[in-house]
């Protein structure tokens, strides 16, 4: 079941890679929130129940409702629906998301450990292969924040892969998370301005 | 014991500046800390190698980086008591607030003694430098406000991806702890592909509190916006902790066979860093952007020392001292040169000696002193890293360098020059509306004199206590 959980996770990181409208950015952020939960509920069955719970309470209900919520409102409030600025055109995004799928396959070959799947692990690095190529080839604020977005995924993953073995590292990861949640979306996010979205007033 | 008074005290200062209800009294919470903090600087040298709190150890880095950030606190506060002298209260106590706040984060991630306890710190440090920054409430301190997060939080992320595959090295079994002793165990004899990659996910995640490539350009955007006194700490104090999680990596994997590696990969960055800066420093047209410019130069001196080794350890230590000391200095001045010209472009700046004898003197000195020309501290060990790069062999690296600082001397020393003595390139002459006392100059004085001093002498103390922090790097 895990196994199908993480398919699915890869899947909708080919669908970020190609997608043009923020609607369905919001979506598939509200999306990997669901998968993690399911993940980490089948995985970590070693890790202590008030940890688990903890787990649970971020993915479903921080990464799955509170973001996309959040997000929405930016959204909203910015008036931008699809991501006109795009450096890079969308059939070139899908390969370059390809190419990323079959380099992290290749890489989570080559490092190969006991302590980890390398499925996990192949995703993993594709999440994050994922993240940093949406804030590369895009120019919109809201792009970047779902870029970064995605990297805590990919930050949640690895932890969550090798989780069973280090439960505290996954707390640290929850930290990462609510921190720059709260404070990016919340405070930053909502603060920033249509026109400021393209940020050009510092530069040399 | 200390500490966790230090910590409780922190905690309940910077409270109690954010509901003060007079500005004199917030000033005397800010006093009372930066004494606290100077206390806990002179208990960490008396206990120098003992562990408080289980995670945090006064060693030599820690006790080094923690002195200097004792030796800038009451600068800091007295600038920034200037700074914010017309702000509303709540302003006012917001920004002292974020201060004790950002002090006390850097002090924790100094004493650190696990990967994990200094990467929370780190993570909070850019929480408090997020409010520090964005005190002006401008639009473009919003975008500076915001650049700084983001990337930094990127860049936090991508350490944190660092330290799981730190995780990785332990054996099944183990509880990895992610101590630096327990590290240090373990990394001799782990897989080096694990190192490697660890390796390059901390270097890419601290540089961007470091300041250097490929993470610098969020530093340079924060500089020009924040407040001078904060930019002094972005610069150095803040640079350091950056620097400390490299260091403190580079320093458990030196015994094992990445080394080579690790060495090219400073190395890399520290070039690249060089070229940038230089290239940037030719065209900028911001003050404090090509003094930030100079601080990314720096580091990027820093990352080359400890990548050659042998005497580069010792140099990249003394530099990182003594390029706390001369930077934050110089960008006290700023917060006077805005004053008097109202501007930080450099366009719009000149006559800046005649119209601020005080002022033009400190940047003048401050100049000499950055740029490592004799009498300066600063060329003590640039020449030492230049020694090493001869002795190490490494021509084409010693080239590169030599011809990226004379770029870095001619940008820099001809833009002070024109600030100081030439009339504005823009419409109009500078008028000076608003009085500034010669005696604010005082404190970037004794810190630009004890960078000279150092080029004469170096206390033993101080000799002593970097050869203990580069006792465990190869020779």
């Amino acid at each position: 079941m895990v196994n199908y959980l993480i398919v699915t996770f890869a899947v909708t990181l080919i669908y970020f890679a190609s997608a043009e409208r923020l609607s369905t950015y919001v979506r598939l952020i509200a999306l990997h929130g669901l998968l993690l939960c399911g993940i980490a509920v089948f995985e970590l069955k070693e890790v202590n129940l008030v940890n688990l719970l903890f787990i649970i309470a971020e993915t479903l209900f921080f990464k799955a409702m509170i973001l996309p919520w959040l997000l929405g409102r930016i959204i909203g409030r910015s008036g931008v629906t699809r991501v006109h600025r795009q450096a890079v055109p969308g059939f070139y995004m899908l390969l370059f998301s390809i190419a990323g799928l079959l380099i992290s396959v290749s890489l989570a070959r080559i490092l190969l450990n006991p302590f980890i799947n390398t499925i996990y692990l192949a995703i993993a690095l594709f999440t994050l292969y994922t993240g940093l190529l949406l804030i590369v080839t895009h120019q919109l604020i809201i792009s970047h924040l779902i870029g970064f977005l995605v990297v805590e995924n990919a930050v949640f993953f690895f932890s969550l892969a090798v989780g069973s073995e280090m439960p505290m590292l996954i707390n640290i990861g929850i930290l990462l998370d609510l921190f720059v949640g709260a404070l990016i979306l919340g405070f930053f996010g909502l603060k920033l301005k249509p026109h400021t979205n393209e940020l050009t007033m510092l530069k040399d | 014991m200390m500490l966790l008074i230090f910590f409780i005290l922190s905690i309940l200062l910077a409270g109690f500046a954010l509901l003060s209800p007079g500005k004199a009294i917030t000033k005397g919470i800010a006093v009372v800390f930066s004494a606290s903090l100077i206390a806990l600087a002179i208990h960490a040298w008396i206990n120098t190698g003992s562990t408080e709190l289980s995670y945090f150890t006064f060693d030599g880095t820690s006790v080094l980086l923690l002195s200097v950030l004792a030796l800038l606190t009451l600068p800091t506060v007295y600038h920034g008591f200037i700074y914010t002298r017309d702000d509303t209260l709540k302003r006012f106590n917001i920004y002292h607030s974020g201060l004790i706040g950002l002090m006390t984060f850097m002090t924790g991630a100094y004493l650190a003694n696990t990967m994990t306890v200094l990467w929370i710190f780190v993570e909070a440090t850019t929480l408090a430098v997020a409010v520090l920054i964005y005190h002006d409430r401008t639009e473009i301190a919003l975008e500076a406000t915001w650049k700084y997060i983001f990337i930094c939080s990127t860049g936090i992320a991508l350490a944190y991806l660092g330290i799981l595959f730190l995780g990785l090295i332990y054996g099944r079994g183990d509880t990895p702890n992610l101590s630096f002793s327990s590290l240090s165990q373990v990394a001799a004899k782990a897989d080096p592909l694990y190192l490697k990659i660890a390796f390059v996910f901390v270097v890419v995640g601290f540089s961007t509190k470091m300041g250097l490539f490929p993470m610098h350009t969020v530093t340079i955007d924060a500089h020009s916006v924040a407040p001078p006194p904060v930019s002094a700490l972005i610069s150095t104090t803040l640079m350091n902790v950056g620097f400390l999680g490299i260091f403190r990596v580079y320093s458990l994997f030196a015994s094992s066979p990445v080394l080579p590696f690790m060495n090219s990969v400073l190395m890399l960055a520290g070039v690249l860093s060089l070229l940038i800066a230089a290239g940037y420093m030719l065209k900028a047209k911001h003050v404090k952007r090509m003094l930030a410019y100079s601080s990314f130069e720096n580091m990027g001196l820093v990352a080359i020392a400890l990548g050659i080794g042998g005497q580069g350890y010792y140099a990249s230590l003394l530099l990182v001292i003594l390029h706390s000391l001369a930077k934050s200095s110089l960008f006290y001045q700023m917060g006077q040169l805005s004053r008097i010209l109202h501007t930080f472009r450099l366009d719009e700046c000149g006559k800046y000696m005649k119209l601020y004898p005080a002022g033009g003197a400190v940047l003048l000195t401050g100049m000499i002193t950055i740029l490592a020309i004799p009498p300066s501290g600063m060329f003590i060990p640039e020449f030492m890293i230049f020694r090493a790069m001869v002795t190490g062999g490494q021509w084409l690296v010693l080239v590169v360098s030599v011809i990226l600082l004379t770029f870095v001397i001619y940008a820099m020393s001809t833009r002070v020059m024109h600030i100081s003595f030439s009339p504005p390139r823009g419409e109009g002459t500078p008028v000076m509306s608003d009085v500034v006392n010669p005696a604010e100059t005082i404190s970037q004085f004794v810190l630009l004199g004890l960078v000279i001093a150092a080029c004469f002498y170096q206390p033993p103390f101080l000799v002593d206590m970097i050869s203990k922090s580069i006792a465990i790097l190869p020779k």
